[in-house]
């Protein structure tokens, strides 16, 4: 290193120490709340129209149901007696206060890149910045010999990464700072990774950073029925089509020309994306386009005119075209291009897309909302359709717009959708979990 | 309360039949009355508010109004009667959305209604008083007349010049009149519009609500039979 | 839990209280808003398709004030005994969050300059003797110059489809050669025609009329309005007229305005709150609040407040201000008083045009605000002086979705069969084949037309109905049956192979039981003078400082336009004036 280089290091180093010691315990706090905002920590320690992150939201596992536990400041039910540095072990390590091990459901295996700093400033908001709330979660409702814990340790041993390798590892290799602060967030507090990328039989993601290989984000197995795309490069099942801009509208209101939340991302906006700063989106958005498509054998999509124009002179002879024009066309339009970012576009949806058809069938068995959001206060909703459609209905619907518009998915038949009806996703702001305007 | 939105659908036997916009247009297909007809023996609906010799009278009175003829059907194969009697346990027919308080003043027509009686008691009141006068003027109940003489009594209704005890005639028919085209048209949700048939006979398209396509076809007809909100189709 | 104090309490949650509500947060005041029906969301009740259903809405009145519990009577002449109006058919007031704003159409006008100041031109161009006897012709007291930045900012919050005729001076398009120079283009294009509307555009056109395409709060594409509240692109289901837009895209207060308020601390909505008195302090001139009743419970509450807007429904805003002892009421005999003056309507006819069994109108296609118009004998775009009326009247052919009840139950009538088979040939013809033309115009007021208390019926509250005397007068009939008869060349060039003509009749009094419009008027208007206004031109009380009166109340006359758009100006207007004058200096706005 030359002599000025290094001389420069030392005092920015020296300089932000000393802004760091200025820095006022409010702006620590703030810095802790927007961080459990990047983090996501309501979306699972947080239950509509009860106290903030007195926990208590509901996991089906595979083993059983568990819950999430309260992490207010409250001594008895909640985090209170935890020391910094037991906090820190817990989100980055896993380690409970008492020793033990925490469900992977919780995501340290991500959060094991936090810095210290950051973590400083989680542990200043959730012990000044939440209040207190003394009431425990339910019970885990999981069998033995599952409900042991001590086997975790195993779990981890094998497939957590230390805090150390963690952040060596994600703050490694950028030279260029905006994809630095996207991988940083993407990989550490906002853990796209844990629905986003493939888990081993082991449950463990397959990949934990997009040094890892290319099945970092390459699209995660179902969760809560519904199933989270790719989201690297594909051009037809990922954001191959998306541009920063599309990103950034979807993170921040959850909605876009390209498409719109929809389950479980719906609350990780609400709760999480809307909160960050535009250059924090944009540098997640910047991170997420450097992604190489895991899939490299799609052919582009482009748009193909010719189911449009039958349903505009009125021939429905296609099957599915019928169901369509009655329930889907008033808002998805004839063309399927939609009216984004009101109504996403069916034509090109890289959801719509996918291998595994879970996700369009549940939508349109069960529909979907948007609650409002800061920067995008309307609410939308899509009714349910599984009273109204049958199994075959649905089959053939789907079927349609998955071969529509230049689209290329493969069938779904009235079997399909009928076992799917029995992952139906759990109750969310459809059913009023959420208020709507 | 509202009617519940989530009435069983039971016409499987319809929507084979019946389920195509081509089968009612193709001349020839006049078995429709018998398949409706069909249908309506196969489940037979029972009455709620009205009394079977009532229900006889509205179901007669309800086919003279909107009668079954070369347009399609009349109201009975459409289930105007049950969907009138179904409106009857709904607050509309409480008069729960009518301003009710007295003093009760009859004035100039064009004023509007100043009766004391909700839906219920017109019907309850009407059907009474023109059961009364068919006896007195043919001899039998309205059901029993030929069409003739039954559209002989509607007309006389319509044209004011009856009273059927304390309800004025044309009240009743009036009451009588909305309500059977209600039936004849409103979303089978409420029991009429049987198959869809009402809104096959006006080509409209139900609860479909898209026409983006359609805004300026430049006067061509629009090519799709309808939906219900239910997903019935035709 | 009820606030005891705010800084402003608003009465209904539709457009004026809305539109109110979001300028006074925004000044950083605390605003309660209270409304009298239930909560209303989109996503909620008007989701598709259960919103589809013609019998629940339109027919049974979903959205429409429940008259069991407050009503009005009518009479027609000040001899008559006013009867209750019990079942809602001539007009249909809104209840609920959004009040009529949610079950408008969404015809979108500004207004006519000249009818801002019927009488200064009217007096200008024909003199003064021209106003005949009895009538109360009488100037808005505000200018178009001076409300043209609020109706642009109305426009720009309702996504306003249209398109322009003159920009900052500039010929810009194809629209309304009458209207008057606009600051700004429309925020949307205008609307597709439909077919019916592209042939009257024809027709007309070939007539040497001036057909444009109607404003509409239709939103013709995708949008985003100044709150950062959503549209989605009208694709003409023909539910606007008496239903919530499923597809957000007939602006309303609840999709364009209250879900960026809902989201603000310093508001909050009380719904189910019934309104029964603004309260006034020993001198009558302050307000202090007001005092209403929880309908669910029945309890009554009194909240205080700096400042008190009322924003309900035209006659609901007059019927508050007389239970409250605001101002003066009218007295028709000695022609003085203000609180029930100028109460106006419109003169709104219906024709009706055939066309071959060829061509399909498909009537059920269609949107509220969308159609084509010519303003060719609207306001003072023609020479009355050989007609000898004041007033006009656009023509326009709106084609909204008719649906199959409201065809069926109006069909037949005037010679032809009401029920039986040929009832169903006529019935079927016509709504495959047929097309509306409307002539929507003026009503002026005059001295014994007129709202006050009635002597004898009592809502469920226990206070007096309002009544309403009103009959259509000469000026009236002559007007709409001259523009009437302006529609018969223009359907015939349209390929009419048969037409009813509708017009108003000196024989026929206003009928309580046909619909004809929900466009009520005046009753509190705006003016120069407290001898002959409730409110000066900022909308304010003359006689109480901290009351404001928002709503259609303040036209002195009922003017050819739908009245939405300017009632929307009206509240942008007077917000700005309460915003940068009133609150620095809380007190009279004009001296006299």
């Amino acid at each position: 290193m030359k002599w000025p280089l290094f001389l420069a290091c030392l005092l920015a180093i020296g300089f932000s120490a000393e802004a760091e010691a200025q820095e006022a315990d409010s702006t620590i706090l703030e810095k802790g709340r927007y961080l459990a905002a990047a983090s996501d920590c309501a979306a699972c320690h947080s239950i509509h129209r009860k106290p903030e992150y007195s926990g208590g939201v509901s996991f089906s596992l595979p083993m059983g149901k568990i819950y999430s536990n309260n992490i207010t400041p409250d001594p008895e039910h909640g985090i209170g007696r935890y020391t910094e540095v037991q906090f820190g072990r817990a989100l980055r390590e896993g380690i409970r206060r008492d020793g033990s091990t925490l469900y992977p459901a919780m995501p340290f295996p991500s959060y094991a890149r936090l810095t210290d700093r950051d973590i400083h400033a989680l542990f200043v908001y959730f012990r000044e910045g939440v209040k207190a709330v003394p009431v425990s979660p339910p019970r885990n409702e999981v069998t033995w010999p599952l409900s042991i814990r001590w086997p975790l340790i195993f779990w981890r041993w094998a497939f957590a990464p230390t805090p150390q390798k963690a952040i060596a590892n994600t703050a490694g290799e950028f030279t260029d700072p905006q994809l630095a602060r996207g991988a940083y967030l993407i990989e550490g507090p906002a853990h796209c990774g844990a629905c986003h990328s493939p888990r081993a039989i082991t449950m463990q993601e397959k990949a934990l950073t997009a040094r890892d290989g290319s099945l970092y984000l390459a699209g995660g197995s179902a969760v809560d029925g519904w199933t989270p795309p790719s989201l690297r490069q594909e051009d037809r099942t990922g954001l191959g089509r998306w541009s920063e801009e599309d990103i950034i509208s979807f993170l921040k209101t959850g909605r876009s020309n390209t498409g719109s939340a929809f389950g479980s991302m719906t609350s990780a906006v609400l709760h999480g994306t809307q909160k960050l700063t535009d250059d924090d989106l944009r540098a997640m958005a910047h991170y997420l386009k450097s992604l190489q498509p895991a899939d490299r054998t799609q052919t582009p999509w482009v748009y193909d005119p010719t189911i449009t124009d039958q349903l505009h002179k009125g021939d429905l002879s296609s099957q599915g075209a019928r169901v369509y024009v009655d329930r889907c066309a008033a808002c998805h339009r004839t063309d399927g291009k939609g009216y984004p970012t009101v109504f996403p576009p069916l034509a090109g949806n890289p959801v719509i897309m996918q291998k595994d058809p879970v996700s369009i069938v549940h939508i349109v068995q069960k529909g979907a909302s948007l609650p409002a959001m800061t920067a995008a206060p309307s609410s939308i909703t899509m009714p349910a359709f599984s009273p109204k459609l049958t199994d075959q209905q649905i089959a053939d619907v789907v079927t349609f717009i998955r071969h529509a518009w230049g689209n290329n998915a493969s069938p779904v038949t009235a079997e399909d959708v009928k076992q799917l009806s029995k992952s139906m996703p759990p109750p969310d702001m459809a059913d009023d979990a959420l208020s709507l305007n | 309360m509202e009617p519940t939105l989530n009435r069983p659908l039971r016409r499987n036997f319809m929507k084979g039949l019946l389920g195509s916009t081509s089968f009612w247009l193709a001349s020839g297909n006049a078995h429709w009355a018998e398949a409706l007809a069909a249908e309506a023996a196969a489940h037979p609906y029972q009455p709620v508010f009205f009394n079977g010799p009532e229900y006889q009278f509205l179901e007669a009175a309800c086919e003279r109004l909107f009668p079954g003829d070369h347009n399609g059907p009349g109201a009975k194969a459409l289930g105007v009667a049950e969907f009138i009697d179904r409106q009857m346990q709904t607050p509309y027919a409480h008069g729960e959305n009518w301003y009710m308080s007295g003093p009760f003043q009859q004035g100039p027509a064009n004023l509007g209604y100043q009766l004391p009686f909700v839906p219920r008691d017109l019907y309850r009141k009407g059907i009474t008083g023109v059961e009364h006068y068919a006896r007195q003027q043919y001899g039998k109940d309205f059901a029993a007349l030929s069409a003739l003489h039954q559209d002989e009594l509607l007309t006389a209704l319509e044209g004011g010049s009856v009273q059927l005890g304390e309800i004025p005639g044309r009240v009743f028919f009036e009451q009588l009149r909305t309500n059977t085209l209600e039936g004849a048209f409103a979303d089978p949700l409420y029991g009429g519009n049987r198959g869809l048939g009402g809104w096959l006979m006006l080509g409209f398209p139900g609860a479909r609500a898209d026409f983006m396509d359609w805004v300026n076809q430049e006067g061509a007809s629009y090519p799709i039979g309808p939906v219900s909100i239910s997903g019935e189709t035709a | 839990m009820a606030k005891t104090h705010v800084d402003a309490i608003i009465v209904g949650a539709g457009w004026a209280g809305s539109i109110m509500a979001k300028e006074l947060t925004e000044a950083g005041l605390s605003v309660v808003m209270l409304e009298r029906g239930s909560e209303r969301t989109t996503p909620v009740e008007g989701a598709y398709p259960e919103s589809i259903d013609e019998l629940r809405g339109a027919v049974r009145k979903r959205l429409f004030q429940n008259l069991s519990q407050s009503t009005v009577t009518i009479r027609n002449t000040m001899d008559q005994t006013a009867l209750p109006y019990r079942q809602l058919a001539a007009f249909l007031p809104g209840e609920g969050v959004g009040g009529a704003g949610l079950h408008w159409s969404g015809v979108h006008f500004r207004v006519a300059p000249e009818d801002l100041r019927l009488r200064s031109s009217v007096i200008e161009r024909y003199g003064e003797k021209f106003i005949p006897e009895g009538m109360n012709l009488q100037d808005y007291g505000v200018t178009y110059e001076e409300l043209e930045p609020f109706f642009d900012k109305a426009e720009k919050v309702f996504g306003t489809s249209g398109e322009a005729y003159r920009v900052q001076g500039k010929i810009v398009g194809n629209g309304n050669v009458f209207s008057p120079d606009r600051s700004d283009n429309f925020p949307l294009p205008a609307m597709t025609d439909t077919f019916s509307a592209s042939i009257f555009r024809e027709a007309a056109k070939n007539a040497g009329y001036h057909p444009y395409a109607l404003p509409a709060a239709n939103a013709s594409r995708p949008y985003t309005n100044t709150y950062g509240c959503q549209m989605g692109p009208c694709n003409f289901c023909g539910y606007c007229s008496g239903y919530d837009c499923y597809l957000y895209s007939k602006a309303s207060p609840n999709v364009n305005i209250l879900p960026v308020l809902r989201q603000d601390p310093r508001f909050s909505l009380i719904p189910n709150a019934h309104v029964l008195r603004v309260d006034l302090d020993s001198t009558k001139t302050k307000a202090t609040g007001v005092t209403y009743i929880d309908t669910k419970t029945r309890k009554e509450i009194s909240l205080s407040a700096e400042l008190v807007i009322l924003g309900a429904f035209q006659f609901n805003n007059v019927h508050l201000m007389l239970m409250s002892g605001i101002g003066k009421p009218y007295d028709p005999v000695s022609n003085t008083g203000t609180i029930g003056r100028n109460f106006v309507y419109q003169t709104i006819t219906s024709s009706r045009v055939w066309l071959p069994s060829s061509t399909y109108t498909n009537q059920f296609v269609g949107a509220g605000g969308a159609g084509v118009a010519i303003d060719d004998f609207n306001s003072m775009n023609f020479d009355h002086g050989p007609l000898g009326f004041v007033g006009g009247s656009p023509i326009w052919v709106n084609q909204a979705g008719m649906k199959p009840i409201a065809a069926a139950t109006g069909a037949g009538g005037g010679g032809t069969p009401r029920w039986g088979s040929a009832y169903k040939d006529a019935l079927i013809n016509t709504y495959k084949h047929s097309l509306g033309i409307d002539a929507h115009g003026s009503n002026m007021a005059y001295r014994d037309v007129y709202l006050d208390l009635d002597p004898t019926w009592k809502d469920v509250y226990g206070q007096p109905l309002l009544r309403m005397t009103f009959t259509w007068k000469d000026n009236d009939i002559r007007m709409n049956q001259y523009v009437v008869s302006k529609i018969e060349p223009i359907a015939r060039a349209m390929g009419a192979t048969k037409m009813n003509l509708v017009h108003l009749n000196a024989e026929q009094p206003f009928d309580t039981r046909n619909y004809q419009t929900t466009h009520l008027g005046g009753g509190a208007i705006m003016g120069d003078h407290p001898q002959t206004s409730a409110l000066n031109r900022y909308l304010q009380s003359w006689d109480v400082s901290n009351v404001f009166v928002i709503g259609s109340n303040a036209f002195p006359q009922g003017m050819g336009y739908n009245p939405t758009g300017m009632v929307a100006a009206l509240a942008y207007w007077a917000a700005h004036h309460i915003r940068t004058i009133y609150l620095k200096s809380p007190g009279p706005l004009v001296k006299i």
